[in-house]
C-alpha cells in the first residue's frame, strides 16, 4: 500500500510539471496578453507608465524568463502574485476551493448514490418498466445541458416553489451560529449539486446497470445462489460488490471533468467556487492565477486518483496480488 | 430630442402594462425616505478584479468602488453639477486656476478628518499620473491654501465644464493620503478594501459571490446613507438575475441585468420597474471604424457607401430589442449638451451605396467588389449578431466579407495593438464632456498603438485636430458649444469611425426601492439616498 502511495506521489511531480511547461505555453500562444487586458481596462497610455507596468508584471522580460521563474518559485510553493486581483494568486485561490471542493463532493456523492441505486435497480428489474424508465430517465439527463438543468430548477424549486434559494452559497447578511451555518450551506447546495450530479448519475446508472448484468452471469453468484442465500444478499454482498469496479474506475477519470463541468454550475448558482475565477482569468490572459488554478486542480485530482486506486485494493483484494 | 425616456421604453416592449410600470417611479414619489433594510444591488456584468482599480479597470470596480470613494461633485440627471465633498469650485478669471472649497467635517472610515492635504495628494499624485492622464495633462501644481482650500494651477486656460467634468467624473474619486502616501498606489493591497469617505465602509468581501458593506455612521450628510446594509452580488447568467428578481432576492440592478425578453414580464407582475434615466453621463455606444491604413477604406467615399449600407433600425429594434436607437453623428442623443441633430446622417439606401462605390471606383468584378476582414469585438454578446448582420449588409453590397469574432483579448489586440482589420466592430461609452474620450477617437494625438478604445483607425485630419485644440482651451460655453457641433460635422462627413446606434442601458428595481437613478451616471454614484419602502 505504501508503494503504492509513494509510487503516486512520485509521479505527481513530473505531472504538475508537464502542466505547468504546457498551459504556460498555451496561454502565451493566444493573441492578446495581461498586459493588454489591464492597460486597456484601465486605459493608461502614457509611455513612460506602460513601460513600468511591463517591469512590474514582469512582461519584460523573454518567455522563457517569465517561465523558469516561475517553475522556480512554484517548487518553493510560491505560486506568485496576481496584480489583476491585487493579491497573492494562492490566497485568491484558497478563497474561492473550499465552495467548488464541497460542491463537487456533494455532486460525486448525489451522483454515486442516484447512479447506483438506479443501475442496481434496474439490473434487478431488468426489461420492466422500471429498467426502461431509468434508462430513458439516464438518457435524459446524459443528455441535458446542465446549465439548462440548472435554471429550469431554479425556476421550478426556488422561484415557484419557493424552497431553495436560486443562488449563492449562504445567506447574506445573517449572523448565526457553526450548526446553523452549516445548514444554511447545505441547504444553498441542494439545486446545485444535484444539476451537476444528475449528469454523472445518468453515467453511473448505464455502467452500474451493465456491470450488474455481467456479474450476475458469472459462476460464483450461481455458486452462491445454490448455497441459498437470500437474493438481497446474492446482490448487495456478491453482484454488487464486484460490479462497482468500473464505477470507481469511472470515478477517477470523472473527477477531473467535475471539476471543469462545475465552471457552468457555478455560473448558473453564482456558487463562489473556482471555476468562475478560471474562466476570467483565461479571458484576461492571467497566466499566474490560470496556472495556479491549474496546478492546485492538477495536484486534487492527482490526490482524488491514488484514493481510487486505495479503492481498489480494498474492493478487489486480487490487485494487491499482482 | 433628450433620448429616449422610460415612456417610449415602455411603449415599445411592455406595452399593455404601460401603466403599472409608474406605480414604483423612483422620482414621482414625494414621501419621506424611510431608514433602513438592507439592499440587495446587482448589475448586467461580473465580478471585479479588485473592489477599487485605481487607474479605472472598468464598470464593475467603478460600480463597488464609488459607494466607498466620493468626488468633489456629481453630475444629476439633468445635468447640472452638484456638490459632494467641495462646496464651491471657483475659476480665476483667466480661468488658469480653480480655488475648491472642501466640505468641512468630513471624515474617512477610520476617523481622519478629510483635509486640502488628501486633495494636493489627489490632484498630483493619482488624478494626474494615474486615473486621469492627458485628461489632466495641463495642471501644474496643487496647493493647499488652507486646511480646507485647494487651488489647482494650470498651463492653459481650462474651461469650467471640463473641469468639473473630471472632478465628477471616473477620474475623480478622492482617495485617503493617509493611506496611500508612500506605497504604489495601483498595487496596495488596500484597493481589496478601500477606506474613503463614502456612505459604505466595506465589511466583507466573499470573492466569487458578493460584498457586503454597512452603514458609515459618521458620514458627513447626517441622516445618510438610509438603508443599514447594502450588499452588492454577482451573478454570471442574466437568467440567474431575473430569477433572483422574482424569488426576492435582488432589489436593484444597473446596466441590463436581465435578458431583454425578461423585461416585460418582470414589469408585468407590478413588482418591477424598468428605469432608462441615469446613464447619460456615461454614454454607450456601438460603432463601426473603417481602418484608414487601408488603401479602400481610406477613400472617404467607400466609408460613406458603408455607412449608408447598413440599416441601423434593424440593429436597434431587431439585436438589441429596441433597447438602442440609430445614432446621428458623434455625440450620443442623451447628451443634451452637446447634440446636435444638423450633421450628415446615413440612412440606409442599398442603391445609393451601391452608387458611391462604383463611383470610388470599385465596380463589381466577377460577382464581388472587393474583400475586406470584419472584426467584430466579442465582448456584448450583440457584437456577435451585429457581426454576422454588417457581414451579410455589405454582402448585400457585393463586397466579399470575411468576418472574425474574436474574445476579449484577441479584439483588443486585432483592433488597438495590431490594426489587423479593415472594419472593425467596437463599443465605448462616453462622459457629457467630449474631450477626451470621444475627442481621441479623431485626432492624431489619439493614435496610440497598443493604448485601446482610442484612434485606431489612423484618421488623421489637420481641420480637426484644430477643431478639437480650441475645444480645450475655450472657456465660454455658448462658443464651446458651437466648436463641439463643427467637430461633430466633421466627424460625421469624414466618418473614420461612427456610432451606429446609441444603447440605451436599463435599472431593473424592485418597485418599492425608491430615489434611484437620479444622477446622471447612478451606477457610479454612492446610493447613500436611495432607500426602501417597506
Amino acid at each position: 500500500m505504501r508503494r503504492i502511495i509513494i509510487r503516486r506521489l512520485a509521479q505527481i511531480i513530473p505531472l504538475i510539471f508537464a502542466v505547468i511547461v504546457m498551459n504556460f505555453v498555451l496561454i502565451h500562444l493566444a493573441p492578446g496578453s495581461l498586459f493588454d487586458v489591464m492597460t486597456s481596462e484601465q486605459q493608461i497610455t502614457d509611455p513612460k507608465m506602460l513601460d513600468q507596468l511591463r517591469h512590474t508584471y514582469g512582461v519584460d522580460q523573454p518567455v522563457s524568463v517569465q517561465l523558469a521563474k516561475y517553475i522556480w518559485s512554484v517548487m518553493r510553493l510560491d505560486l506568485g502574485y496576481s496584480y489583476r486581483q491585487n493579491a497573492p494568486v494562492f490566497d485568491v485561490i484558497v478563497q474561492q476551493l473550499p465552495a467548488t471542493l464541497i460542491l463537487m463532493l456533494a455532486a460525486i456523492g448525489i451522483a454515486l448514490l442516484v447512479g447506483v441505486t438506479a443501475g442496481v435497480l434496474a439490473s434487478i428489474k431488468v426489461n420492466t418498466i422500471w429498467d426502461n424508465l431509468i434508462s430513458l430517465g439516464a438518457v435524459f439527463f446524459f443528455a441535458a445541458p446542465s446549465f439548462w438543468l440548472g435554471i429550469m430548477m431554479t425556476v421550478m424549486f426556488a422561484v415557484k416553489l419557493g424552497w431553495f434559494p436560486v443562488g449563492g452559497m449562504r445567506t447574506i447578511g445573517v449572523d448565526e451560529t457553526a450548526v446553523g451555518a452549516v445548514l444554511n450551506v447545505m441547504h444553498h447546495l441542494v439545486l446545485p449539486a444535484t444539476a451537476l450530479g444528475l449528469f454523472y448519475a445518468a453515467t453511473f446508472a448505464r455502467v452500474m446497470r451493465a456491470s450488474m448484468l455481467e456479474v450476475a452471469r458469472l459462476d460464483f453468484v450461481r455458486t452462491a445462489r445454490a448455497k441459498g442465500l437470500s437474493g438481497g444478499r446474492v446482490v448487495m454482498a456478491h453482484v454488487m460488490r464486484n460490479a462497482m469496479l468500473p464505477i470507481v474506475t469511472l470515478l477517477g477519470l470523472q473527477l477531473g471533468t467535475m471539476l471543469g463541468g462545475s465552471v457552468v454550475i457555478e455560473a448558473v448558482f453564482s456558487w463562489p467556487g473556482i471555476g468562475s475565477l478560471l474562466f476570467d482569468s483565461v479571458m484576461s490572459r492571467n497566466f499566474p492565477m490560470v496556472l495556479g488554478v491549474l496546478v492546485l486542480g492538477s495536484l486534487l485530482v492527482a490526490v482524488c486518483n491514488a484514493t481510487v486506486d486505495l479503492l481498489y485494493l480494498r474492493l478487489d483484494p486480487r490487485i494487491k496480488a499482482r | 430630442m433628450s433620448g429616449f425616456t422610460r415612456r417610449d421604453f415602455l411603449m415599445t416592449t411592455a406595452g399593455a402594462v404601460l401603466a403599472s410600470g409608474f406605480a414604483g417611479s423612483s422620482s414621482a414619489v414625494a414621501s419621506a425616505p424611510k431608514r433602513g433594510g438592507t439592499l440587495v444591488g446587482t448589475w448586467g456584468g461580473f465580478e471585479p478584479q479588485s473592489l477599487f482599480v485605481p487607474a479605472g479597470g472598468g464598470s464593475s470596480p467603478y460600480f463597488t468602488s464609488t459607494k466607498v470613494f466620493e468626488r468633489l461633485l456629481r453630475l444629476t440627471v439633468d445635468l447640472k453639477f452638484e456638490p459632494v465633498l467641495a462646496l464651491d469650485i471657483k475659476p480665476a478669471e483667466d480661468f488658469r486656476s480653480y480655488t475648491i472649497k472642501l466640505r468641512p467635517n468630513v471624515t474617512w472610515h477610520d476617523g481622519k478628518p478629510l483635509t486640502a492635504d488628501d486633495l494636493v495628494f489627489n490632484a498630483m499624485e493619482y488624478w494626474k499620473p494615474i486615473s486621469a492622464g492627458v485628461t489632466l495633462d495641463a495642471l501644474e501644481g496643487a496647493e493647499a491654501v488652507d486646511p480646507l482650500t485647494v487651488v489647482l494651477k494650470f498651463k492653459v486656460p481650462v474651461p469650467e465644464f471640463f473641469l468639473k467634468s473630471v472632478l465628477a467624473g471616473k477620474a475623480g474619486l478622492v482617495i485617503p493620503k493617509h493611506i496611500y502616501a508612500g506605497s504604489n498606489i495601483i498595487t496596495n493591497p488596500v484597493n481589496n478594501t478601500p477606506i474613503g469617505t463614502g456612505p459604505f465602509k466595506v465589511k466583507e468581501w466573499v470573492r466569487g459571490s458578493h460584498v457586503e458593506f454597512v452603514r458609515h455612521d459618521a458620514y458627513w450628510n447626517a441622516g445618510m446613507p438610509y438603508v443599514d446594509k447594502l450588499v452588492i452580488r454577482w451573478w454570471r447568467d442574466p437568467a440567474s438575475r431575473s430569477a433572483a428578481f422574482e424569488a426576492g432576492q435582488l432589489d436593484i440592478g444597473t446596466f441590463n441585468p436581465i435578458p431583454a425578453p425578461d423585461i416585460a414580464r418582470l414589469i408585468g407582475t407590478k413588482k418591477f420597474i424598468a428605469e432608462t434615466k441615469g446613464y447619460s453621463n456615461s454614454a454607450w455606444i456601438t460603432s463601426v471604424e473603417f481602418n484608414q491604413r487601408r488603401e479602400i477604406f481610406k477613400k472617404r467615399e467607400v466609408r460613406q457607401a458603408l455607412m449608408h449600407a447598413i440599416d441601423r433600425s434593424f440593429i436597434s429594434d431587431t439585436i438589441f430589442f429596441g433597447r438602442a436607437h440609430p445614432s446621428i453623428g458623434a455625440i450620443p442623443s442623451s447628451n443634451s449638451i452637446f447634440f446636435t441633430k444638423d450633421v450628415q446622417d446615413y440612412p440606409f439606401d442599398v442603391k445609393k451605396a451601391a452608387k458611391l462605390l462604383d463611383a470610388a471606383g470599385y465596380p463589381v468584378k466577377s460577382g464581388s467588389r472587393f474583400k475586406m476582414s470584419l472584426v467584430s469585438a466579442g465582448w456584448f454578446e450583440e457584437n456577435v449578431k451585429i457581426g454576422q448582420y454588417l457581414k451579410q449588409a455589405f454582402e448585400d453590397v457585393d463586397i466579399t466579407v470575411e468576418l472574425a469574432i474574436p474574445d476579449r483579448a484577441t479584439s483588443l489586440k486585432r483592433i488597438y495593438s495590431d490594426y489587423e482589420y479593415d472594419v472593425a466592430v467596437s463599443n465605448n461609452s462616453g462622459s457629457i464632456e467630449l474631450i477626451p474620450q470621444t475627442t481621441q477617437y479623431y485626432t492624431t494625438d489619439g493614435i496610440v498603438k497598443g493604448a485601446a478604445f482610442r484612434n485606431a483607425t489612423g484618421y488623421s485630419n489637420p481641420k480637426m485636430d484644430e477643431i478639437v485644440g480650441k475645444m480645450a482651451v475655450e472657456t465660454d460655453e455658448k462658443k464651446r458649444v458651437s466648436l463641439v457641433h463643427e467637430f461633430d460635422k466633421l466627424a460625421a462627413i469624414d466618418a473614420p469611425i461612427l456610432p451606429m446606434v446609441d444603447l440605451e442601458p436599463v435599472t431593473i428595481a424592485r418597485s418599492d426601492v425608491r430615489d434611484h437613478s437620479l444622477t446622471a451616471d447612478f451606477m457610479g454614484e454612492s446610493w447613500a439616498e436611495v432607500w426602501l419602502d417597506r
